[in-house]
């Protein structure tokens, strides 16, 4: 039984130090001397705010599995086997045209234990001026959306919308070996990114 | 016999204890804030874990922010020490929790090209952000200097209190924490739009640290305790 109230959340206001988007944060391939396993992809886009405006200075958290869909934490009963040079997060500030780039790992397929599978996905979170708590929500990736099967679909009904949580294949911006995707985030408007009540 | 932990339990966030979403005087609230509901869903083990090792990603900074050299001029301003403790909901400690921390100078004045239009001095001897490891007790402290209230422009006559923003890492993606710290008794918390933006007048108190008293505290500076509560609680367990 908890005893203790959460701490409330506040927005970060426009001054979040500008050094804490360190150079090499949104490089998830490499966090040590030696490389991260798996496909390198890129991942790009734009965060979006009312009217289709560019948001600047917005920090944009990733979290994901390593290239086979492992976590690096006690809760994975298969964690001892996941990438000790993965570590699965970084970190974006979003640009003056409100562009976040990402260079990680494709997120491997899993099966949980209720044999539920999860698409190969991206935790994403947003901070920002303005924003008094975080927003969240999952970047899918699937070579046919409108098949595709994936528990947080569940609850968006409307298909237009389960869409918005699908990353697009975006060859124009391929680096090499490494495929481009990407993933807008509109916070406002017709088309808004559905974001998670957790 | 080998099987993983439990995963603690995550409730919805409680509008009641936190902030509003949208503020006046504060446009990006607005522009900002999504229309739609967000979207309740089941969380599986990708939320309920996250990283660790951060610090391998995230350099750990000095502990001192009131100069830049050990041995150099202070920053100008009240010298203060913020110590805390970094817990779940259950009040277990967070042991190697990361917090990040930055805040305005004594006059003010935040060291960012965003508020370059602030007519408050910089203070070349201050530091301005932390980033610190909790210990095994979920323990952290840092010495810093007060902030200084500063105005929210074209925002008819707010201004912030003195403050200190925090950014913590917990054990999961469900955990993660932004928040922002009030010193007690400022004259300008009951008027800080943001601060009273939570509805519940007791959570409203947990966001303004507690000032200890000078006879337990230090002879060099003012000790102010803060604590972090994380999401996160353990199961009801079933009957
Ligand atoms: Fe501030």
């Amino acid at each position: 039984m908890s005893t203790r109230v959460p701490t409330a959340n506040f927005t970060i206001g426009p001054f979040f130090p500008t050094h804490f988007v360190d150079t090499g944060c949104n490089d998830l391939t490499r966090v040590g001397e030696r490389a991260a396993r798996g496909p390198h992809v890129l991942l790009a886009g734009r965060v979006l705010e009312q009217a289709g405006a560019a948001t600047a200075n917005t920090i944009v958290e990733i979290w994901q599995p390593d290239a086979n869909g492992l976590f690096a934490h006690p809760l994975d009963p298969r964690g001892k086997d996941a990438d000790p040079n993965f570590l699965g997060w970084g970190r974006a500030a979003t640009d003056r045209d409100g562009w976040y780039r990402f260079r990680t790992i494709m997120p491997g397929r899993r099966v949980y234990n209720d044999g539920r599978a999860r698409l190969p996905h991206i935790n994403l979170m947003l901070i920002a001026s303005g924003l008094m708590r975080r927003l969240t929500t999952t970047i899918l990736f699937a070579d046919d959306p409108n098949a595709a099967d994936d528990p947080v679909l569940d609850g968006i009904a409307d298909a237009t919308a389960r869409r918005r949580l699908f990353a697009r294949r975006e060859p124009a911006l391929d680096d090499g070996d490494a495929k481009a995707y990407r993933f807008d985030v509109i916070l406002r408007g017709a088309d808004e990114t559905p974001f998670f009540a957790d | 016999m080998s099987t993983s932990p439990q995963p603690p339990a995550y409730d919805i966030y409680d509008d009641r204890t936190e902030s509003g979403w949208r503020i006046d005087g504060y446009p990006r609230t607005f522009t900002r804030t999504p229309d739609s509901p967000r979207v309740a869903r089941a969380l599986t083990l990708t939320e309920l874990t996250g990283p660790f090792g951060l610090h391998r990603r995230l350099r750990v900074d000095t502990a001192d922010l009131s100069r830049v050299r050990p041995d150099g001029q202070r920053a100008q301003g009240q010298l203060i020490v913020v110590r805390g403790r970094v817990c779940d909901e259950d009040g277990a400690p967070i042991a190697g929790a990361l917090v990040e921390m930055w805040q305005a100078n004594a006059s003010g004045r935040y060291a960012h090209e965003y508020d370059e239009k602030s007519l408050a001095p910089l203070d070349p001897n201050f530091i301005a952000s932390g980033r610190f490891v909790a210990d095994a007790e979920g323990r952290f402290s840092f010495t810093t200097v007060k902030p200084g209230a500063y105005p929210v422009p074209d925002s008819g006559h707010w201004w912030r209190p003195p403050h200190i923003h925090f950014s913590v890492f917990g054990p999961s993606w469900m955990a993660r924490l932004v928040t922002q710290m009030f010193f007690p008794s400022d004259p300008l918390n009951p008027a800080d739009r943001i601060l009273a933006s939570i509805p519940d007048p007791a959570a409203r108190d947990r966001a303004v640290a507690r000032s200890v008293p000078t006879t337990e505290g230090r002879d060099d500076a003012l000790v102010f305790e803060h604590d972090f509560v994380l999401r996160g609680h353990r199961r009801t367990p079933e009957l």
